[in-house]
């Protein structure tokens, strides 16, 4: 029981990462549009984000160091200041995406309005930031978004072809734009760079230490492989519903909509719940991921673990970069249109994220005896020149296929 | 340098979506707005079976078919808007006009009535109709 309540940091991470708002609709239109045979795209992002968190969790309990102070120790002013612009910029454009995004959702339940209850999840976040406790955060919302499994049991109950299921994990070469379009952000989706911010300065918050590195791994592996389970589960479950109708999904109604195919309301209230919680996680990761840059950067004092009033400065930049996603999301922004240009913009800003995390890892005068091992610098190098790939390939793919469509 | 083509990089892509706006509209523009009435259509066919078998909520069917309508009005709008040069064009662009009204009319009726099943099974009919009818359309362009 302790182990489950321990893996929430990584949950949280993995569900407000890459099954948020924009990932919950990029997955149903990946199994809309190409299918199955995209399926190996999520495993390969998952394995990259488990490499790189492992890492930066180990690199905490070792150096108390989170992210964003290795990349101001690694890269000197300018670089750092442009990291942190760029990172802050893609950071609040998706937390803005993901308050409307739970306007709609809320707005499902009720039917009031969408600005209405935009204003309402302000509210409730907010409340919710400063009444509990960052484990309290972690659990509510990430063990809440495992509603979202419903998708697994849709994806097993819509009796899929195993066979084709089972070849969509083996890459195949492929000729269309589309279908690497689609590759890339399932990727992409993965490694969204506010998770692995989120990820080490929540370790810092734990207060982990040498003594928690199977803490770590287990949050790694299992919290990210939870996220990685759920986004197979809604790719399998829209190819087996949208796919053969001919149906491009749009919206977050349309994700629920593939639910309450094989469980009726049930499943559309479960997919619903989850949705709901997933995505107020990843307001939480991205609001919490914005304010950590800015004062791990700036050098103040920060974290949840203080009295949010014994830290003023902390305090007002997580208020504000609130605000500052509401008034955008208040304007009538389409949430999903808004998540896919930050994926497709995120993307440069990966390499300039994962980098410090590889460098400290594989320094042994940093990491002493929890150096990376020969298997995880073979990887991680390996995966950050997928990384440098993607950031090419993406604003490309995304041109040529018009936005996938 | 590197960051003059980081901004060109971003700039462009953000270009993108605008980029054809204005003049007239393509064949291939065309068969892509035609293609987002045909799946609107066949997903309000999804929604208004669950509808007709008492499978769904009532603010969730009438919300999400309120969000349909809005994307087939949005389409609408864009052709109404598009000049075509060639005459095949603009008849197709006349045909997809009056299949998004069709399509947003047998929308309106589960957003009027998400709890009237009757309806829900006439609307299913009508919109899986109405998204072969946009096929046939996108597919003789």
């Amino acid at each position: 029981m302790k182990t489950i309540l321990q893996i929430a940091l990584g949950v949280i991470a993995a569900i407000g990462g890459f099954v948020d708002i924009g990932d919950l609709v990029f997955n149903a239109q990946a199994g809309s549009s190409v299918g199955t045979p995209a399926l190996w795209a999520v495993p390969v992002g998952v394995v990259g984000i488990m490499i790189f968190a492992e890492m930066s969790g180990r690199i905490v309990a070792v150096s108390k160091k989170p992210n964003f102070v290795l990349v101001k120790e690694r890269y000197g002013r300018n670089l750092s200041t442009f990291t942190l612009v760029a990172s802050l910029v893609l950071t609040v454009l998706t937390l803005s995406a993901e308050l409307g995004g739970l306007g709609f959702v809320l707005n499902y339940f009720f039917d009031v309005s969408v600005s209405f209850f935009v204003l309402a999840a302000l509210f409730a976040v907010a409340a919710a930031i400063y009444f509990l406790p960052f484990g309290g955060l972690e659990r509510v919302f990430g063990y809440l978004g495992l509603a979202l499994l419903v998708y697994i049991a849709a994806s097993l109950k819509l009796d899929p072809d195993w066979g084709e299921i089972g070849r969509g994990f083996v890459p195949e070469s492929h000729s269309a734009a589309v279908y690497w379009y689609f590759v890339v952000g399932l990727i992409a989706a993965a490694l969204m760079p506010y998770e692995i911010y989120f990820y080490s300065s929540g370790a810092v918050e734990e207060g982990w230490d040498r003594s928690d590195m199977k803490v770590n791994r287990a949050n790694a592996f299992v919290g990210f492989g939870l996220g990685g389970l759920i986004s197979v589960g809604i790719l399998v479950a829209s190819a087996q519903v949208f796919k053969p109708a001919g149906i491009s999904p749009t919206s977050i109604g349309s994700v629920a909509l593939i639910a309450q195919q094989p469980y009726a309301e049930l499943g559309l209230v479960l997919a619903l719940i989850g949705i709901l919680f997933a995505v107020g996680g990843a307001t939480i990761d991205t609001a919490f991921s914005a304010a950590y840059n800015l004062a791990q950067h700036q050098g103040w004092k920060w974290g949840k673990r203080f009295k949010l009033l014994d830290e003023p400065r902390f305090t007002l930049s997580l208020a504000g970069f609130l605000l500052a996603g509401f008034a955008i999301a208040e304007t009538g922004v389409d949430p999903i249109e808004l998540t896919e240009y930050a994926v497709i913009f995120s993307i440069p800003v990966i390499p300039l994220t994962y980098l410090p995390i590889l460098l400290v890892g594989n320094d042994r005068n940093v990491m002493g005896e929890y150096v990376n091992g020969p298997l995880a610098r073979v990887m991680g190098w390996a995966y950050f020149g997928l990384i440098c790939v993607l950031a090419l390939a993406a604003p490309v793919l995304f041109v040529a296929t018009n936005g996938g469509g | 340098m590197r960051h003059r083509l980081g901004t060109f990089v971003v700039l462009a892509v953000s270009a993108a979506p605008f980029v054809g706006c204005g003049g007239a509209i393509t064949p291939d523009e065309l068969s892509r707005s035609i293609g987002t009435l045909e799946s609107t259509a066949a997903e309000g066919a999804l929604l208004a079976k669950d509808v007709a078998r008492d499978r769904t909520k009532a603010t969730f069917a009438r919300v999400h078919a309120r969000d349909l309508s809005d994307v087939v009005d949005h389409e609408a709008e864009k052709l109404n808007d598009a000049q075509a040069d060639r005459s095949d064009v603009a008849a197709a662009k006349s045909d997809a006009i009056d299949l998004a009204d069709r399509i947003g009319t047998a929308l309106g009726q589960i957003q009027t009535a998400p709890g009237d099943e009757r309806g829900g099974r006439t609307a299913e009919q009508a919109l899986n109709r109405l998204s072969e009818d946009a096929g046939k359309l996108a597919d003789g362009l």
